[in-house]
């Protein structure tokens, strides 16, 4: 670089790097996850949603004869494309009435669960939990491809964030399921509470604080490798705890939980309901879309260790994660009946 | 007589180092200690220890190193309280309440790369009182400054508590262009002391003598000549080997840093991969290591070849960065950045 360019790029990123602390003292969360940010992306997203029912409703209370004009149908026409891209339900016209963008929820329209991201937890130089013989990240990549081939039978389009034995930073999953327009992202992990060897059991989280210790130091165990450390995040995630999908993603964990646990009560009887829980892991904070992470089994406990050894009861898992998301997708398909707006 | 001092501030887990704009710089090893007791307190004479005194009476003392992992620990108190003793010592030493005239103190301090706002805001949140403006940069994003390398440059800055990656593309660095890795100095460290351990049961060897040891004989690959030390074995001194271990507990870091250095590679545009591939910049002590620029380089060649270079002496590159951010920073700039 010549002397005059390298002068004004160090002018440039100097006023960068001032503008980013001036951020800092004013308590501005990141750009990349500035909660307005994300719901401007959700409302462009979801733009042909709302667009279209008003363009049509405007038609038809003109009668039906009058051709679509102006912004609203140049908008439907442009955003079309990325309409044909998820499934269009019946395109009756919506009031939107709400007065703030962080209580609507997919509820406002007729979204269908379609594509779904699986991440496998962990891989590569990253085993996650250990046993005899066992490494958590082989465990979740198996049950990724089984339920992968579930979902993708039952015509659901599947992202995986890996598809083999590799390391994947958790920002990088994170930004592979944004990037990828999926509809829910559903992460895999398995337990190890080496303090209480003789327990076992399931458990499903969301998006949300948690003041419980134990969970702080699961979540801070599997964000290890993203280099935050939770105390960053808590503040970070004031806004985006209040972000529309935490409904939705509680939802998601209910049916993945309540599925996860019937399913796999029946193989083992003293399997424990450790039920669904709140807590900030990141592949959740930095997701854009209903996010969960299920922990579907127990490394620690010596007997759920062979038995998640076993190809057969891993197909049990993925059937199960199948029902849950399924049954999930299902209440969710077509236009919610119960109106416009959640007050979440 | 100077109004302003303007001062970079590389603020590492292992040693931090300043650099001032009258000329000054020094380099401390980060640890902060109190006397343990009123015996203790008569002996050593002094309130606070920091650096090197700290660690050589560290048997006396309330040992704190404040940073962990090139951030400093939310929650406690005492390790606060250490990390603005050593910012006091830093500036104590380049003069400031001491033989300069100083008004107003304006720092740049370089943290992580990976470090995010809450650690930035805790660290500013620290610094009160004791420097009057405050501007917290990554560090490879110091360094890179520094050495005028802000352009299809990668700096690799490792460090004892993490290994810093940077890409600089002309632009301040986002998110996407930098990465954090824990794996860094102490982990060769803490590597080597049990591989030692293994070998040598008998030997009674520490953590301090392990990173003399790792400072002045690191290596990956071929070793030079045998790395022989002097340790007590049963209370006797006696010379152990330790080149095979010396060399394995090095070469850890390889892996996760070859990873890291690739993936960011494949994500600068095209056109100009082979410019930052031939532009890899080793700072840190970790830059060091003998043998790991090579090292790297071959690790390089199966994406089409690059160039890695080592800077002899990076212990005030990220301070002297710092300084050069500060000193080019406007007034009007300083005026919004009080800390």
């Amino acid at each position: 670089m010549r002397a005059a360019s390298v002068q004004r790029v160090k002018r440039r990123v100097l006023r960068e790097a001032v503008a980013e602390n001036l951020d800092v003292i004013r308590g501005a969360p990141p750009r990349a996850v500035r909660t307005g940010n994300r719901l401007a992306r959700i409302w462009l997203r979801r733009a042909p949603y709302l667009l279209l029912p008003l363009a049509l409703g405007a038609y038809l209370s003109r009668g039906g004869d009058a051709e679509i004009g102006g912004a609203a149908a140049a908008s439907a026409a442009v955003l079309g494309r990325t309409d044909l891209e998820r499934p269009r339900a019946a395109a009756a016209p919506l009031e939107i009435t709400t007065t703030s963008i962080e209580r609507v929820t997919s509820a406002a329209f007729p979204l269908a669960v379609r594509r779904v991201v699986l991440d496998a937890g962990h891989g590569g130089s990253d085993p996650g939990a250990t046993a005899a013989n066992v490494a958590e990240k082989a465990i979740t990549l198996d049950i990724n491809h089984r339920l992968r081939s579930l979902l993708q039978r039952d015509g659901f389009e599947v992202v995986s964030t890996r598809a083999d034995d590799r390391t994947i930073a958790l920002r990088d999953r994170a930004r592979l399921a944004n990037d990828s327009g999926s509809d829910i992202f559903v992460s895999i992990h398995v337990n190890a509470i080496t303090k209480h060897t003789a327990s076992r059991g399931i458990e499903t989280y969301y998006l949300g604080p948690t003041s419980d210790p134990k969970l702080t130091q699961l979540a801070a165990a599997e964000n290890s490798v993203s280099g935050y450390s939770l105390g960053d995040m808590r503040k970070l995630l004031d806004g985006v705890y209040a972000d529309a999908r935490r409904d939705e993603s509680h939802e998601l964990a209910s049916t993945v939980q309540q599925q996860l646990f019937t399913t796999l009560r029946a193989s083992d009887s003293g399997l424990e309901n450790w039920g669904v829980k709140r807590a900030p892991f990141i592949v959740l904070v930095a997701t854009d879309m209903p996010a969960v992470l299920a922990e579907v089994g127990c490394l620690s406990n010596a007997q759920e260790a062979a038995m998640l050894a076993r190809p057969e009861y891993r197909q049990k898992i993925a059937d199960a994660l199948f029902h849950g998301i399924r049954a999930y997708a299902s209440a969710n398909d077509g236009p919610k009946k119960k109106g416009i707006a959640n007050h979440g | 007589m100077a109004d302003i001092l303007h001062v970079g501030i590389d603020l590492g887990t292992s040693r931090s180092a300043i650099s001032a704009s009258n000329g000054e710089r020094f380099v401390v090893d980060s640890f902060v200690g109190w006397p343990l007791d009123m015996v203790a307190r008569k002996v050593l004479k002094r309130d606070v220890l920091i650096g090197h005194e700290a660690v050589s009476n560290r048997t006396m003392l309330d040992l704190h190193r404040p940073l962990e992992r090139g951030l400093l620990k939310e929650g406690s108190e005492k390790d606060v309280e250490a990390v603005r003793e050593l910012l006091k010592h830093l500036l104590r030493l380049v003069g400031v309440n001491g033989k300069t005239d100083a008004q107003s103190v304006r720092a740049v301090v370089g943290v992580p790369a990976a470090a995010l706002r809450t650690n930035k805001q805790y660290l500013r949140n620290s610094m009160k009182g004791i420097v009057d403006s405050l501007l917290i940069v990554s560090e490879p994003f110091a360094v890179a400054y520094g050495l005028d390398a802000l352009l299809h440059t990668m700096i690799i800055d490792i460090g004892a508590g993490t290994t810093d990656f940077c890409v600089m593309k002309g632009r301040y660095p986002t998110e996407e262009d930098q990465r954090t890795l824990t794996v860094a100095g102490d982990s060769i460290d803490t590597q080597l002391l049990k591989l030692i351990e293994e070998r040598y049961p008998n030997a009674n060897v520490t953590v301090f003598m392990v990173r003399d040891w790792k400072e002045k004989h690191s290596f990956v690959g071929n070793p030079k000549s045998p790395i022989v030390v002097t340790a007590p074995v049963k209370g006797v001194p006696t010379s152990i080997d330790i080149t095979s271990e010396m060399r394995t507990a090095c070469e850890t870091i390889l892996p996760p840093v070859v990873e890291t250095m690739i993936d960011l590679l494949a994500r600068v545009e095209p056109e100009f991969q082979e410019r930052v591939r031939t532009n890899i910049i080793l700072s840190g002590g970790g830059g060091l290591i003998r043998g790991l620029s090579d090292a790297l380089e071959a690790a390089l060649k199966g994406v089409g070849g690059g160039k890695v270079r080592s800077m002899e002496d990076p212990v005030f590159i990220g301070s002297d960065g710092g300084l050069a951010l500060a000193i080019d920073a406007p007034e009007g700039d300083w005026e919004k950045l009080t800390a």
